[in-house]
């Protein structure tokens, strides 16, 4: 061993360009330390489906970048509305006369059926009456009177099928395709493929309902085996970002300098080690944090969206339970439309909550009382969410912007024996589409005469997951990521693009 | 194209000659199930589940049984199906049919006995795959010369291997790290923390020519290295301290397993130990250690639902399938739930074979042995209780259940909630009858009603018994008169009267049956203790009136009053009407036999963790498509085929399953194991493994860049019996470990990923390790070790739990993050950020991720701000008022060196301006901080 010197500090040597430096590692160095990042060498290339996977090309100082979709893309953005608890097709978008007319009856051959919660009574209508809505006079019940009038716009998939009748699994498999906790959500696939058009906003953003977190909380916007970098941002209009602002006790010139002086001593740092690009992609996470400390603010803050915005959104009114609810959640809404405006990939919108009451208080899972816990879910949900889209639709965003409305599965066309509510059903349930590249007015598949399963052009949440992909321009069997002996996808195995939808 | 056509045309002119020359399967015929049959029955699906491309899976044949019949083409399914006229039979279903000479050649190779060589290409490959095939005897290659020789340290066996690539490369180690830089890698990497500046002084100070062997020894022997390398394991494994899924309630004693991996590690158990004992330690001494099985997450969300019961058990299963195989094996098992592996030699069945191993595991908290302090303190309780509840007998209020004839001091204990025995002289009965006829609040309830002959449960109505009832509270699927007898327990298999405080039950057996006892229960797991029969008879008769009573509560001392229970106090004792010291001295033994019940409550019950409960499972089945409801042939306990396979009885005893397993897997010959281990163990050091996918060693993972070295680590590492620190030893003294990581342009050009080892790789420190080093620099670590878990959350505890990310915290946070409390789904507010797994899957590497919302956590958060001003109290504190001596300090317990003269100068300048804490925010954010040198 050659005598240390003790105390010795390498000799510092000039100052780099680091600007210039990073601009030469995205080219050079940072490339080949990116398949180094994501764990990819030498590996046999061949996902399960037999095609080449196409994994994007990061890099890790600008692991952000906007990157190029495999095919021309229809959507560049995605917003979903996901209404936690499982919210009732019969209730609101399946219309069944035969479910109106056999209303008392047993279900015929089901007389045995044991669901979620147990055993079934008769086939029950629902407490709303549907009536013809829009242009195309597509039925819609009297709970969702708002949304109704914006079936123009939208596309629905009667015919879903999940494959579990549990909460907690069926969340994961809307958010991650698999029932399994620790698999990354849809829109971590989707910003891990393509980046995002504002480095200067998280590229990912999950807005969780006024009320809490969804039932299976941070597992639905979480990055899995994804670097951390994908996984969806948590604020809404109420709570920001934590950590974002500048703390209480440090003043602003204080907060600059400090940073300032960060940054020369890990430019400093980077001298010693020329090309390695994981210490200044650190250095870029810091300029890219104090540009968030301004923009995000900027775009959380309502004040300046007129009054007329916030009328059409319901946000104006307050004063009674639902009502502030609905204002609360309808400022969700306003803010999922300002993340859009200023070129968010992904936007995950969540209505209804576990955290404030077990089933049905806050969230869809009406087992008990239907009537009464859907008299403020439907209401809470109907105005925001219409008052979304058409200003969406106003200010050209639905051009580029593709809507998913969903949930976890369906529920029962029986009320339970003994309840006045529907148990779990993963057998049929709707989800409706709207904006880039999807038909509208539309609707694909069905559900049987009753509407406890789906019977024409069944739709699995893998296929709902593949459309959603394929409209971003993104080939579901191909986008991958090599974890723990497989070429993970968001698909799994399965999975096929509904094309009749496409516009 | 043309040649197609005219061997076609050639074809069909072709007699079928039955009178064919030998065929060759590699020339012949496997071109021809390549073109028609591999689409469908090949890697990539296997229809069916039958395979053609496999010699064993063709031959053993799919869901319509054997495919092939050796000499026998007459009676072969393939053959049958291709040359089938129905459209629903016939096979290929689309596309071109096979030709009539093709159908030709494939009778005759059947006829002429099916003879399918095992050496065809496709099957070498298979069988060949490296890490397959047993540990390679290895020659560690010629010492490395020139450049090579620039370092002190003596070259180990490890760098001759690594030397040997690199010349091919034409590259060359780098000269060994300065010894500033070799102590805080070696501290990081192996403890986790930094070093103190003094400990770096002392090092570099250090003469003695083994400085660096000493201080590796003193290192592995610092209890932090068990700290630092469980966390490695645990992600290995899944483990975690909550249930996950949307209950995603907590495990509050699953602790104890995580502190059995810390000290497995500090006490260097061999690793083929440590196998064992985490996949059978109840047999072994080490019930703790079975937690590994049950540390993964699981759906806790009961339902009458049989389909969603089946699947979250086969989800369990497969849980502990795949967490088995990816740990100690690195092979993915989970694809062959569903189908046999497209890549690796594993079939459907052996996947199930192994769910067999483990299908008498459940989760839950354990009971443990009671240590002897508890058992003594508990015997004394008793004595006490026995004592006092002599002394007050006499105290005692006359009420209608003591007014019998039995004196008090003969009374059995008063019934309760959990489990109660009623034993009397063996009788023949042909029904039995219990009859309530009080009980504590509403209509009563009871979970099991057990009636003995030895250790017999004839109640069973399994075993034909048939139950009968006053009447069932409706309209509750968890309470039916059926779970009466269905040797299920707990209030959600229970039945309920439908008369407050009265009913009756009455079992019926197939014939006469001789009995010696009823055990009957409200609630046995514990959670319920009202609804409990009070007053009640248990009668027997062998005809249809004559009954006969066999026990009563007349001889049961009355339910005492417990706090906060939702039991009717019935033992009143009186004191009223006495002389005043007799009724001072009465209610004294009162309170204290109070007291001393408490006490006894809690020393009754055995400490617990949550590991794996057992019991002999039924029969296990293959599933088609991995669906529950569709089970298949039963399938035998066993192992994988890759080596020496392993076959047991299907109804061998459940531990012994286990063991076999863990025998085969610890075997010194099994060619995985110890190599999957030792890769691990490089990975940590090295930031990659020689494999870089460390959990699949099959062949779609990558192939190792130093095979020579893999396999000769193995074998060493088996050699010194399975020690782990012993490997490690190996490793941190070879010259690859100590060189330097400063960059070279020329190696840079050469191998930018380093992954030929030119250069130490540096990379960012775990989330851990980062929230470790910060309490470490500011002096607040609590190094107290073990035991509960601090929380980073507050955890509200409904029926589904919510966890809030902590924003202050104080010295009982402030221990190291092994033992914060691992929840589940919900990340550590700050450090979650930083690539921290939570334990939903196994991790068996972490991504490394720079993102804004990190810089954001570290540079603004209540932790991190607090930590800057504990940092610059205590620099203020050590080196005085002078501001240079305190930037001097500052760099010593950050970056344990002193700064440079331009930094110092640039610090003063940001501690005159705006104080110490801004100066120490800086640092504690810095790259040099959080990387390993």
């Amino acid at each position: 061993m050659t005598p240390p010197t003790p105390g010795s500090v390498p000799q510092p040597h000039p100052l780099l360009n680091r600007r210039r430096f990073l601009s030469d590692a995205g080219f050079g160095l940072g490339a080949i330390a990116l398949t180094h990042l994501l764990g990819t060498e030498g590996l046999l290339a061949a996902s399960v489906s037999g095609k080449q996977p196409l994994r994007p090309a990061i890099d890790p100082s600008h692991p952000f970048a906007p990157r190029a979709p495999h095919h021309l893309p229809k959507a560049h953005k995605v917003l979903v509305i996901f209404c936690s608890g499982a919210c009732s097709h019969l209730d609101t978008f399946d219309y069944k006369p035969e479910l109106i007319r056999r209303h008392g009856q047993p279900m015929p051959g089901q007389d045995k059926l044991i669901t979620f919660q147990g055993e079934q009574g008769a086939l029950t209508r629902s407490p709303w009456e549907f009536r013809p809505r829009g242009q195309c006079g597509k039925m819609v019940s009297d709970l969702l009177p708002r949304l109704g009038d914006c079936v123009d716009d939208l596309c629905f998939i009667h015919s879903m099928q999940g494959k579990t009748n549990t909460h907690g699994p069926g969340e994961n498999f809307m958010s991650t395709g698999y029932t399994l906790d620790g698999f990354p959500s849809m829109g971590s696939w989707v910003t891990y493929a393509l980046g995002t058009g504002n480095q200067t906003l998280p590229s990912y953003v999950a807005i969780p309902d006024p009320r809490g977190k969804p039932q299976n909380s941070v597992n639905n916007w979480g990055s899995g085996f994804l670097p951390a970098a994908f996984q969806g941002t948590a604020f809404n209009a109420a709570s920001p970002i934590r950590n974002l602002a500048r703390p209480d006790r440090i003043q602003p010139g204080s907060d600059q300098a400090t940073r300032d002086f960060l940054t020369r001593l890990n430019e400093r740092h980077l001298e010693r080690f020329p090309g390695d690009t994981e210490l200044a992609a650190r250095i870029a996470s810091y300029e890219l944090a104090a540009r968030m400390q301004l923009s995000v603010p900027e775009v959380a803050d309502l004040g300046s969206e007129p009054d007329h915005i916030l009328r059409l959104y319901g946000a104006h009114e307050t004063g009674s339970k639902v009502k502030d609810i609905r204002a609360a959640y309808a400022r969700n809404c306003i803010l999922a439309r300002r993340l859009l405006e200023k070129g968010v990939r992904f936007v995950q919108l969540f209505n209804g909550a576990y955290q404030t009451g077990g089933e049905g208080v806050s969230n869809w899972d009406g087992h008990k009382d239907l009537l009464n816990q859907y008299s403020v879910h439907g209401p809470v949900l109907d105005q925001p969410t219409a008052g979304l889209l058409l200003d969406l639709k106003q200010r050209g965003l639905l051009q580029d912007t593709l809507v998913v409305w969903c949930t976890e599965f369906g529920r029962m066309p029986t009320f339970q024996k003994g309840a006045q509510g529907r148990d779990h059903n993963p057998r049929g349930f709707t989800c409706w589409l709207a904006g880039a590249g999807v038909k509208a007015p539309f609707s694909y598949g069905a559900t049987d005469e009753f509407g406890y399963q789906a019977a024409d052009k069944i739709t699995t949440v893998y296929d709902l997951h593949a459309t959603v992909l394929h409209l971003l321009g993104l080939d579901h069997e191909r986008l991958t990521f090599y974890h723990n002996g497989l070429e993970r996808r968001l698909t799994d195995v399965h999975g096929h693009v509904v094309s009749d939808i496409l516009a | 194209m043309l040649v197609v056509l005219a061997t076609q045309c050639g074809a069909a002119s072709e007699p079928t000659a039955p009178a064919q020359p030998a065929i060759d399967f590699a020339r012949d015929l496997r071109p021809i199930l390549e073109s028609h049959c591999f689409e469908c029955h090949g890697p990539a699906k296997q229809k069916a589940d039958l395979r053609l491309d496999r010699r064993s899976a063709a031959l053993r044949g799919g869901d319509g049984g054997p495919a092939i019949v050796p000499g026998r083409s007459g009676d072969s399914l393939l053959l049958h199906r291709i040359t089938a006229t129905s459209p629903d039979e016939v096979m290929p279903p689309k596309g071109d049919r096979l030709s009539e000479r093709e159908v030709g050649v494939l009778r005759a190779w059947i006829d002429q006995g099916a003879v399918w060589p095992e050496d065809r290409p496709g099957a070498e490959a298979e069988e060949a795959h490296w890490a397959f095939q047993p540990l390679r005897e290895t020659k560690i290659p010629a010492a490395g010369t020139g450049e090579d020789s620039r370092s002190a340290a003596p070259a180990q066996p490890i760098d001759a291997f690594i030397q040997e690539h690199l010349r091919k490369a034409g590259l060359t180690l780098s000269p060994e790290a300065p010894r500033q830089v070799l102590i805080r890698r070696l501290y990081l990497v192996l403890l986790g923390v930094h070093p103190t500046f003094e400990e770096v002084r002392a090092f570099e100070a250090d003469p003695r020519s083994d400085a660096f062997e000493r201080l590796v020894d003193q290192v592995l022997n610092d209890p932090r290295y068990g700290e630092r390398w469980a966390r490695h394991w645990l992600d290995v494994i899944r483990f975690a301290e909550s249930n996950g899924f949307e209950t995603n309630r907590e495990r509050p004693t699953a602790w104890k397993f995580r502190d059995y991996i810390i000290a497995a590690f500090n006490e260097d158990l061999p690793y083929d130990r440590f196998i064992r004992e985490q996949i059978a330690g109840d047999a072994l001494g080490a019930p703790i250690a079975t937690g590994f099985l049950v540390g993964g997450p699981v759906d806790i969300v009961g339902s009458p639902d049989p389909v969603l019961t089946a699947q979250q058990r086969a989800d369990e299963l497969d849980d502990m399938v795949n967490t088995t195989g990816t740990a100690f094996l690195g092979l993915t098992l989970g694809c062959a739930r569903c189908h046999s592996h497209k890549f690796d030699p594993i079939e459907q069945r052996e996947y199930y074979s192994l769910a067999a191993v483990f299908s008498g595991v459940r989760h839950g908290e354990t009971p443990l042995p009671i240590p002897p302090e508890q058992a003594d303190a508990k015997a004394r309780a008793d004595a006490r209780v026995a004592d006092l509840e002599r002394r007050l007998a006499r105290f005692i209020a006359p009420t209608a259940a003591t007014t019998n004839a039995v004196p008090v001091s003969q009374q059995r204990p008063p019934v309760n909630a959990r489990l109660n025995t009623e034993a009397f002289a063996p009788i023949e009965a042909r029904r039995v009858r219990f009859s309530i006829l009080a009980s504590t609040g509403g209509e009563p309830c009871l979970d099991e009603l057990e009636v003995y002959d030895g250790e017999r449960n004839v109640a069973l109505h399994t075993a034909g018994t048939r139950a009968t009832a006053s009447g069932t509270l409706p309209g509750y699927e968890i309470h039916k008169l059926e779970h009466l007898n269905d040797g299920k327990v707990g209030n959600s298999r229970s039945w309920i009267s439908n008369t407050p405080g009265k009913g009756w039950v009455q079992l019926e057996f197939p014939g006469l049956t001789r009995i010696d006892r009823v055990v009957w229960s409200r609630d046995r797991e514990g959670s319920f203790a009202d609804r409990l029969p009070t007053d009640y008879r248990i009668e027997v008769a062998t005809g249809e009136e004559q009954w006969t009573l066999v026990a009563s509560s007349a001889d049961r001392l009355p339910v005492a009053a417990q706090p906060g229970a939702k039991t009717t106090p019935a033992i009143v004792y009186r004191f009223d009407g006495l002389p005043v010291e007799e009724a001072e001295l009465g209610r004294q033994w009162q309170a204290e036999l109070e007291r001393t019940r408490k006490e006894l409550a809690t020393l009754a019950k055995p400490p617990t963790t949550y590991a794996g409960q057992f019991r002999e499972p039924g029969s296990t089945h293959r599933l088609h498509r991995g669906d529950p409801m569709q089970k298949r042939e039963a399938v035998a306990p066993g192992t994988l085929a890759l080596f020496r396979p392993l076959t047991m009885a299907a109804d061998e005893p459940e531990q012994k399953r286990r063991l076999q397993l863990a025998d085969w897997i610890a075997s010194p010959e099994n060619p995985l194991t110890a190599r999957v281990l030792v890769n691990r163990v490089w990975q940590h050091h090295f930031g990659v493994g020689l494999v870089d996918t460390p959990n699949d060693f099959g062949r779609n993972g990558a192939r190792p860049t130093h095979p020579e070295l893999l396999d000769w680590l193995a074998s060493d590492f088996m050699q010194h019996g399975w020690s782990i620190k012993g490997l490690q030893r190996r490793i941190v003294l070879s010259r690859a470990w100590r060189q330097s990581h400063a960059p070279r342009a020329e190696a840079l050009a050469v191998d930018a990923a380093d992954r030929l080892l030119w250069r130490f790789p540096p990379r960012r420190l775990e989330a851990e390790a980062i929230r470790d080093c910060v309490l470490e620099a500011s002096g607040a670590l609590v190094r107290t070790g073990g035991g509960p878990s601090f929380h980073l959350h507050e955890v509200d505890r409904e029926n589904v739990y919510h966890y809030h990310p902590k924003e202050r915290f104080g010295p009982d946070e402030f221990r190291r993050m092994i033992y914060a409390y691992k929840v589940r789904m919900e990340h550590d507010g700050i450090f979650g950020s930083f690539d921290c797994p939570d334990g939903s899957l196994v991790a068996p590497k972490r991504s490394i991720s720079t993102t804004p919302l990190q810089a954001l956590n570290l540079f603004n958060s209540t932790f991190v701000l607090d930590q800057a001003e504990r940092l610059a109290a205590r620099v203020s504190q050590e080196a005085g008022s002078d501001l240079p001596a305190q930037v001097q300090r500052a760099w010593e317990l950050a970056f344990q060196r002193g700064p440079a003269a331009d930094e110092s100068k640039e610090a003063v300048l940001l501690a005159q301006s705006h104080g110490l804490p801004a100066l120490a925010r800086a640092l504690l954010n810095a790259n040099e901080f959080l990387f390993i040198p």
